[in-house]
């Protein structure tokens, strides 16, 4: 199970953030402090508390049958003819999303499928009383993206390289950049940098200094 | 339009019995209204208003497939 660490002013506001960031109450999760925050003058010398949260846990068998149940529930309110079909019962879930003309489930730049994605991480903890580390995908769309992205990142390292200058792409979300991230995290010649906010970061791949 | 986001907004609140929807026709498309308690304001906005934001994407996929418009308004 994931851990997750927050950090705050104070415990009890880490807790508090804690609460709603997992979308759980207090008792749904145990916390431990790692760092006691501590006050400072005016705004100086000031630390920040740091808890770390493990939200209790549910059996896998309990955690794929409800997590099914929350998406097919989803996808028949959403009026979307999909059949949910799991990749891999253990933690973290993989779900996949199977059917005809699916598109207008993932969107531009696939949008819909992140919203879709979180909302239903929302209602399993909601539902289940459980943070589950959970992945939606719809007729294998993240996992194309992911080869096509791998493939992208490679062929303009190689760019980069024979043209010694740095290239920047299309403003990615944060799953999509850390693809990129990843994939050149090897390569000693090259780094890799996000830059610009919110929708519009992207990431530049650039020479390695030295 | 309703069912969907009652189903979702009662399975993040802490209190699902003062959720409130409402649905008003315009020229502009389907307007609903939701109502939740005080306390629960933060979890259906959510931090940047993620949470929001992520419910309208949802709500939009609906309207599409039966070609209206729709708007969200947490009151």
């Amino acid at each position: 199970m994931e851990r997750i660490e927050i950090t705050a002013a104070t415990v009890e506001q880490a807790i508090e953030k804690a609460e709603v960031q997992l979308g759980l109450s207090r008792d749904q999760f145990e916390v431990e402090v790692i760092k006691e925050g501590k006050s400072g003058i005016l705004g100086v010398g000031g630390r920040e508390a740091v808890i770390r949260v493990n939200p209790v846990t549910l059996p896998e068998k309990d955690a794929v049958k409800g997590v099914t149940e929350i998406l097919d529930t989803l996808l028949g309110l959403l009026g979307v003819p999909g059949k949910v079909e799991v990749l891999s019962n253990e933690i973290p879930l993989a779900l996949d999303i199977k059917g005809d003309d699916l598109g207008i489930l993932i969107g531009r730049r696939g949008q819909t499928l992140a919203s879709l994605e979180y909302i239903t991480k929302l209602v399993v903890v909601g539902r289940l009383k459980a943070w589950l580390p959970l992945a939606v995908d719809v007729a294998g769309y993240k996992k194309r993206r992911r080869d096509s992205l791998q493939r992208l990142a490679l062929y303009l390292a190689e760019q980069v390289k024979s043209r010694r200058c740095a290239i920047t792409m299309e403003p990615m979300p944060a799953d999509e950049r850390r693809i990129v991230h990843l994939t050149l995290a090897d390569d000693p010649d090259i780094t890799t940098q996000s830059i610009g906010e919110g929708e519009n970061r992207k990431v530049v791949i650039l020479l390695r200094q030295g | 339009m309703k069912d969907l986001l009652e189903y979702i907004i009662k399975s993040i609140v802490a209190e699902p019995d003062a959720v409130k929807i409402t649905e008003e026709n315009s020229d502009e498309g389907l307007l609903i209204k939701l109502e939740v308690a005080p306390d629960d304001k933060g979890r259906v906005i959510g931090r940047q208003g993620r949470v929001a934001q992520a419910l309208r994407t949802l709500l939009r996929v609906k309207a599409a497939k039966t070609d209206t418009r729709v708007r969200l308004e947490i009151v």
